[in-house]
């Protein structure tokens, strides 16, 4: 098993023998998507009273009959095409199956019947102290229902490493430390003088590199790692990658 | 092997891949897109053992998870779902959850029972268990002199008590299911609270002998209500006894499976409950002479214990 300490990351295992990697969606990112479908609802149930409100008695039937829908369905709805409601399409998470496969339909109604449960005893407390036990952050709706939130492909990108020299390290790591040698390069920018010396001296000392010149040589391996290749070096590096 | 010599050899069929993966899902895929998909997961294990780069294992990575969303689309099935469920998957869920069923039967005709004796044995105990405001609202509803079925009842006001009983009755139902979760304490409390509201009313009713205007009332739609409203508790409690009895699973996969075991019943509890709103709102309230609504009313009931006792019995 590959060891995920340094990514938030979950490993799926496949019929077909390999692990995916998937990032469930935690609770902030579906705090706000939520919040944002919310609003949302509440628009169209204004909208709806507004309008069927000068009607009367009949009127009022169909509003409460349009509210339950909305207040039941609309999770319902927009989850069972691709997984995504208008909030969860802005902040870029879906719901998926356990193994990483689109929901079904019957999935989907049940992590959605079950909202009540979550909501217990006010404002989705339950469902946060579940969610924040398990690693998958699974609400118990997603418990029952065998769904996780994720986040899609593109959020899981890496930044891009400005352009600049690129080093070709002199020894071959392992793909976790090649993970640590990218995620200095890549927050470099936002940490202090003081800390990224602090962070490149651990780097460099497998390296065995002077102190001076660590930070720029990792962030050169690191644009190494990322694929960032020029043609005249590219002989070089199939003679050092293992 | 080096890792661009891995990626020079690979990165023709990883295109064409991918291409595959992106066609539309109406279209259909060539014979040999499984074995491309095998071999795409062979080369992820491949770069993840050789510690390759990163942002390869990334990309290939998603390669696989393109390739599996392709592969095993999952059945654009969605609503024209309902009417499997309500045909054939309810029945055979009534027979799979038949146990919890049988209990909550018994917990919600048995209470009834309970606070009905009670009641006509001891007339006032009804205001100890509902208040006076509640008990004379109920009173002056069911009055023969100026009861609401004999009063004209326009179709705007029908509608508007179709929205009453959609939003309030089934919301009920699907809180139920979903309090059931919680170890089964969500659920029956709302049927037993229900059970002993409904047995304390029928009673005091009888009492002040308003029992015809009530009964010819209730009759109809109670048939599909009340089994309805037990149906989401069975099937809120199936859920919360897998959590509280696993067996031989873990508590994560028990639940998952008791959820799918009882979901067909919900979903059938829902039909019922649209049902019922229907002729509550629209049937009920008619001002129709006694017999007629009894005759209806039995034949509903009839017709609910007979589909009732066939699914408990055969799943059928």
């Amino acid at each position: 098993m590959l060891n995920h300490g340094l990514e938030n990351r979950e490993y799926v295992k496949l019929p077909e023998g390999v692990d995916i990697a998937i990032t469930p969606a935690g609770v902030v990112s579906r705090s706000y998507a939520y919040i944002i479908d919310f609003l949302f609802r509440s628009l169209i149930m204004f909208v709806v009273s507004l309008v069927f409100s000068l009607l009367g008695d009949a009127g009022q039937g169909i509003i409460l009959i349009i509210y339950f829908i909305t207040s039941w369905g609309y999770n319902i709805f927009f989850e069972m095409k691709n997984g995504q409601t208008p909030g969860k399409k802005r902040l870029k998470i879906r719901v998926v199956q356990d193994n990483g496969l689109p929901a079904s339909f019957s999935q989907i109604v049940v992590r959605n019947l079950l909202r009540p449960a979550d909501m217990l005893p006010i404002g989705y407390f339950l469902g946060l102290v579940v969610m924040m036990f398990n690693s998958r952050f699974k609400r118990i709706g997603d418990w029952a229902a065998g769904t996780m939130v994720i986040y899609d492909d593109e959020v899981e990108a890496r930044p891009e490493l400005p352009k600049g020299n690129i080093e070709i390290p002199v020894l071959s790591l392992s793909t976790e430390e090649q993970l640590a040698v990218l995620a200095f390069a890549e927050r470099s920018d936002e940490l202090s003088d003081a800390r990224r010396s602090e962070l490149a001296a651990i780097l460099a000392e497998p390296f065995k590199l002077e102190t001076s010149e660590a930070q720029s040589m990792l962030v050169g391996y690191a644009r190494f790692y990322s694929g960032q290749l020029s043609n005249s070096n590219e002989q070089a590096q199939s003679e050092t990658v293992q | 092997m080096k890792q661009t010599q891995f990626v020079k050899s690979n990165s023709q069929s990883w295109n064409e891949f991918k291409a595959l993966c992106e066609l539309a899902e109406s279209e259909s895929l060539p014979v040999y897109f499984p074995n491309m998909y095998r071999k795409v997961c062979n080369d992820l294990a491949i770069a993840r053992s050789r510690q390759y780069s990163p942002v390869l294992i990334e990309q290939i990575n998603r390669l696989v998870q393109y390739g599996q969303k392709r592969l095993y689309l999952s059945r654009s099935n969605q609503f024209s779902e309902i009417w499997h469920v309500a045909r054939t998957a309810f029945p055979r869920a009534l027979y799979e959850n038949r146990i919890m069923l049988g209990i909550n039967l018994l917990a919600f005709w048995g209470l009834a029972l309970i606070a009905f004796i009670w009641v006509m044995l001891d007339p006032d105990a009804v205001y100890t268990f509902l208040g006076q405001s509640t008990v004379l609202q109920i009173e002056e509803m069911y009055n023969p002199g100026g009861s609401v079925q004999t009063a004209e009842r326009g179709a705007a006001q029908d509608l508007m008590m179709f929205g009453v009983y959609i939003y309030n009755n089934i919301g009920i139902a699907f809180q139920m299911f979903a309090g059931g979760v919680l170890f089964c304490v969500g659920a029956a409390f709302f049927l037993l609270f229900n059970s002993f509201y409904f047995g304390a009313i029928a009673a005091h009713i009888v009492n002040i002998g308003f029992e015809g205007p009530f009964f010819s009332f209730v009759i109809t739609h109670g048939s599909f209500e009340l089994t309805a409203i037990i149906i989401a508790s069975a099937a809120g409690c199936q859920i919360g006894y897998a959590l509280l009895n696993p067996g031989h699973f873990t508590r994560g996969y028990a639940i998952k499976q008791a959820a799918q075991k009882a979901l067909p019943l919900i979903v059938g509890a829902f039909l019922m409950l649209v049902l019922a709103a229907f002729i509550e709102a629209f049937w009920s309230p008619r001002d129709i002479a006694n017999e007629i609504k009894y005759s209806v009313g039995s034949a509903c009931w009839a017709f609910v214990l007979y589909r009732l006792y066939k699914g408990m019995r055969y799943g059928a």
